[in-house]
């Protein structure tokens, strides 16, 4: 008779950040295409649908965001605002479909990471600029800090957690020969 | 089947909860365009006839001396800065001259540079009633030069008086001080900030761009000219 997988903290925790980060980075990537804080009404489009490489208003002014941050040349602001809402995206639907799972959870935490970097280093510089997290006007302050961080360690943890759990066999399966 | 139970409920919450993010924050999203903001704080009217504003495209009390490039361009940008703020130093010298030189003076953006002296900053205030005197009398682009790149000299010292006479004949300082002493445009910076803090502006500088089609785009902080440079392309195609 199957048994159920043990349910112990580190399954839970690779749960919880799988499905609280896919959900963050799917709404934050389709905030900064769609910008619906730009609509009155539908219908909405999509930034540079279906060419992330296309110029548009939403990326251009995402790239604006990212500019102010002081971080990076122009160009690569540029090509962080074409690109990034779309690798949001499908790094949360994979993060949530599992498959590969310790590959994208670690590019998800360095991802992570680099957003809690670039917040704090802009809350500790006093940059009176807004985040760009959601796209939206979201002005920089200590609870987006907080926000950000503890999303950084929910993504470490899960990766830890993840890459852990593939040393050990898995509960369901049983061992590889019966017989023996 | 415990275990299930649990393991069913913790991903319902977590999806419940991010369902709940996205709804909040989409309305939120909406309230904090900037699109209805220059007419929110437009219905009060200048004091008197030396304090007279214009209205162009929907966007209402510009005061035409701090307001360049034609009225008929395809872009308005307005630009919310403080002059004892070190971001609105950096944009104005590095960007904000820029526009001018290839969209204000080919007609493709009206720019309009809007008062917005923080309290934080114990000199803003003075810096920006010298500049909107000396904007009346045709001298604002040098004092605004003058004061935004003469910043860390008066914040030190408060000397704004000084920075500004440096740069004008004695005549003109004269007439200059005389505006200031009598406060005559002290209205139009506070219908600035009144503006700006209806829409609203949280932090310096901010650009608010205004297409012909009565859409608005809020750019906040220092940005580049080449980024900007793509939006400008694309709003003034």
């Amino acid at each position: 008779m199957l048994q159920s997988a043990p349910f112990n903290y580190r399954r839970i925790i690779i749960w919880v950040g799988r499905i609280v980060i896919a959900a963050f980075f799917i709404y934050a990537g389709l905030a900064k295409l769609i910008r619906w804080d730009m609509h009155q009404l539908p219908p909405l489009t999509l930034a540079n649908f279906p060419f992330p490489w296309r110029e548009s208003i939403p990326t251009s002014l995402f790239a604006a965001q990212i500019d102010s941050y002081q971080m990076v040349p122009p160009w690569v602001s540029l090509a962080i605002a074409h690109w990034l809402p779309w690798a949001e995206i499908l790094l949360g639907a994979l993060l949530l479909i599992g498959w590969q799972l310790r590959i994208w959870a670690t590019i998800v935490t360095l991802i992570v990471g680099g957003f809690f970097t670039a917040v704090v280093r802009a809350y500790a510089l006093h940059l009176d600029i807004n985040c760009g997290c959601f796209a939206k006007p979201e002005p920089l302050t200590g609870w987006t800090v907080l926000r950000d961080g503890a999303l950084f360690l929910l993504a470490v943890l899960m990766t830890v957690f993840a890459f852990q759990q593939a040393r050990k066999p898995h509960p369901w399966s049983g061992p590889a020969n019966p017989a023996t | 089947m415990n275990r299930r139970f649990i393991l069913a409920s913790i991903a319902t919450l977590a999806l419940a909860n991010a369902g709940t993010l996205i709804m909040v924050a989409a309305p939120t999203a909406q309230k904090s365009g900037a699109k209805n903001a220059p007419n929110a704080a437009s219905s009060a009217k200048p004091a008197s006839a030396s304090q007279a504003t214009i209205t162009v495209n929907g966007v209402g009390d510009i005061d035409p001396a701090k307001a360049f490039g034609s009225k008929n361009a395809p872009v308005i940008m307005e630009i919310y800065s403080d002059f004892q703020c070190p971001a609105c130093k950096q944009l104005f010298i590095t960007t904000t001259q820029r526009v001018t030189d290839n969209y204000v003076d080919t007609n493709k953006v009206y720019m309009v540079h809007r008062d917005f002296p923080l309290p934080m900053h114990a000199y803003s205030r003075v810096a920006a009633s010298y500049s909107r005197a000396a904007a009346h009398i045709g001298k604002c682009e040098v004092v605004e030069q003058a004061l935004f790149q003469n910043q860390e000299r008066w914040e030190a010292n408060g000397d704004v008086k000084g920075i500004v006479a440096a740069v004008l004949t004695p005549a003109e300082m004269k007439k200059v001080q005389e505006l200031v002493d009598a406060k005559t445009y002290e209205p139009l910076i506070d219908k600035d900030k009144q503006i700006g803090q209806a829409i609203p502006v949280n932090q310096t500088p901010t650009m608010i761009i205004h297409t012909k089609d009565g859409q608005s785009y809020p750019v906040v902080g220092f940005v580049s000219y080449d980024v900007l440079k793509t939006l400008l392309d694309q709003l003034t195609k």
